[in-house]
């Protein structure tokens, strides 16, 4: 664990000296909340709650959507791909440390360094020209953090899973992108979930994707409340454990097939 | 005069050749390029899709039908999709890369024009995945709500879509410019570029004040889709602007290119190269 956190923290850090590339990364998730928000205040037009999430709910939907977005990476990650391209895959493999675990410490440290950075300065920007909802309880602010750590952790492992295509396609990154997509978009990244037609919804929770931003930011909002959350983050769990299982079988017959060529 | 007509249709053939090998490579990766093409598609889908079924619950956007967004939106996705292809060795961080690499340099050194080399330098064709669903969206959108033709009308869509491709081929070319200095892609243009065809593909009246002056008047996006969009929908001006407004989408779209062009030659002639 000590290992775990070290690697956390070197990321932290590396994840904290591009100021320039992170400033303009945050000047496009306000100028893309403020359309989105809009879009949802003249799509509720009149109306005050649609489907249980009021028209502040979906206002603080539309800019904590755009705050998390660095902190999940959700766009997208090849860093994995690139390291098979390249063979320096051979170097993270003689780390005496799982090849899982070694990744996911570098992207919980750059993870974090996002959240303190930019998620925070984003919501205190649109606080002050907005009137965001916030959570009610303390109860409701300890499910949302913990809901949001699982989120991080499940879409990190989606994305992981993704990347290991590349040990059997040589130019994996369309998959990639297809694959980041389909993700991004039944997460509720563009809209809530909840503002879907019923056999949309149905076809959403099929997947794990609505557990990376649409349930912790529900818990958030105190749409769902008590018991409802703890099923969501009971989810979320359950996904994370799937997709690590997963991830296992698929990586020892990838790494059976792996060769690397001096040089 | 008549030396520049031969030159000119000189230029167009070599063009016509580099732009030849270059689709050439994109397409021997057969299987590869498909999927992209796919995916392209697949995202524009998806994006609109996502828009379209929550309409089943509010059934307009303040006062717009989904079939009135559509054609926005489908005019904004043709656009920016043949610009893509056509403008893409101007892409700041593609061109950037160059400048970083010295490539650039080496197209200096070619006794051709330079700004003929960049265009021929990458013209991406799996955009034209996003393009047949900007097509599509468009169709819907006649097929949603059906407009009343005339010759005007007909005449006039090919001068939008002009504009706007002017229009964002400007500033990919100003953000190009940018790079001579920075020699990184400046990213904060990203907004104007992706930001601005995302704004202007919902109609401008549902944004706060100070959103639709900046692009109505630094900017002045708003005339190339929205007001073009009031005079095809035969919808009223809800900003009381001149009876032309409509009109002047291709002029901003030239305007943007021509000032864009003039920035580049400036910068052109700033640019030290970067050594490597």
């Amino acid at each position: 664990m000590r290992l775990f956190f070290e690697i956390a923290r070197r990321s932290f850090q590396r994840a904290l000296t591009y100021r320039a590339a992170t400033l303009a990364g945050m000047v496009t998730n306000l100028f893309f909340g403020v359309i989105r928000a809009s879009v949802l205040i003249a799509l509720y037009g009149e109306a005050d709650s649609v489907n249980g999430l009021s028209l502040q709910g979906a206002v603080t939907y539309a800019a904590l959507s755009q705050a998390i977005i660095a902190y999940l990476n959700i766009f997208g990650w090849f860093g994995l791909m690139m390291n098979v391209h390249s063979g320096d895959v051979a170097q993270d493999l003689l780390k005496p440390m799982s090849f899982y675990r070694f990744w996911l410490a570098q992207d919980f440290g750059r993870a974090w360094a996002n959240l303190l950075l930019r998620s925070l300065s984003i919501m205190l920007i649109y606080s002050l020209f907005w009137s965001l909802a916030y959570p009610q309880s303390l109860e409701q602010w300890f499910y949302m953090l913990i809901s949001l750590l699982l989120s991080w952790w499940l879409n990190f492992s989606w994305q992981f899973l993704v990347n290991l295509t590349a040990f059997w396609v040589p130019n994996a990154r369309g998959i990639g992108r297809f694959a980041f997509f389909l993700s991004m978009a039944l997460s509720g990244l563009y809209m809530p979930i909840r503002l879907f037609p019923e056999w949309l919804q149905k076809i959403c929770y099929f997947s794990p994707f609505p557990h990376i931003l649409n349930s912790p930011l529900e818990i958030y909002l105190g749409v769902v409340q008590g018991q409802e959350s703890l099923v969501l983050i009971a989810m979320q769990a359950i996904w994370i454990v799937l997709l690590i299982i997963l991830i296992h079988v698929i990586l020892r017959l990838g790494l059976r097939r792996l060769v690397i060529l001096g040089g | 005069m008549k030396g520049f007509g031969i030159n000119l249709w000189r230029y167009l053939k070599l063009y016509g050749l580099l732009l030849g090998a270059q689709l050439r490579s994109q397409m021997s990766y057969r299987s590869s390029f498909f999927l992209d093409l796919l995916s392209t598609a697949f995202i524009t889908l998806i994006e609109f899709g996502t828009l379209a079924v929550v309409f089943e619950r509010f059934n307009n956007i303040k006062g717009w039908t989904l079939g009135e967004v559509a054609f926005l939106y489908g005019l904004v996705e043709i656009s920016f999709s043949l610009m893509d292809m056509v403008f893409s060795g101007f892409d700041p961080p593609f061109f950037g890369q160059g400048i970083r690499k010295g490539s650039f340099d080496l197209l200096r050194l070619r006794p051709l024009p330079l700004i003929l080399q960049i265009f021929a330098s990458d013209f991406p064709l799996r955009r034209l995945g996003r393009l047949a669903l900007g097509i599509g969206i468009f169709a819907l959108a006649l097929n949603l709500n059906p407009i009343e033709w005339t010759l005007a009308k007909i005449l006039y869509l090919p001068w939008v879509i002009l504009g706007m491709v002017c229009f964002f081929g400007g500033l990919f070319i100003i953000g190009a410019a940018f790079t001579f200095w920075t020699v990184e892609g400046l990213e904060a243009l990203n907004i104007f570029t992706y930001g601005g065809s995302f704004l202007i593909s919902y109609p401008m009246h549902i944004y706060p004040d100070w959103l639709r002056f900046s692009f109505s008047y630094i900017v002045p996006a708003i005339f190339l889709n929205y007001y073009p969009a009031l005079y095809f929908l035969n919808k009223e001006d809800p900003f009381n602007l001149p009876a032309f407004a409509p009109f002047l989408a291709p002029w901003v779209g030239l305007g943007v290119l021509v000032v864009a062009l003039k920035i580049w030659a400036w910068g052109l002639r700033h640019y030290h190269s970067t050594g490597s």
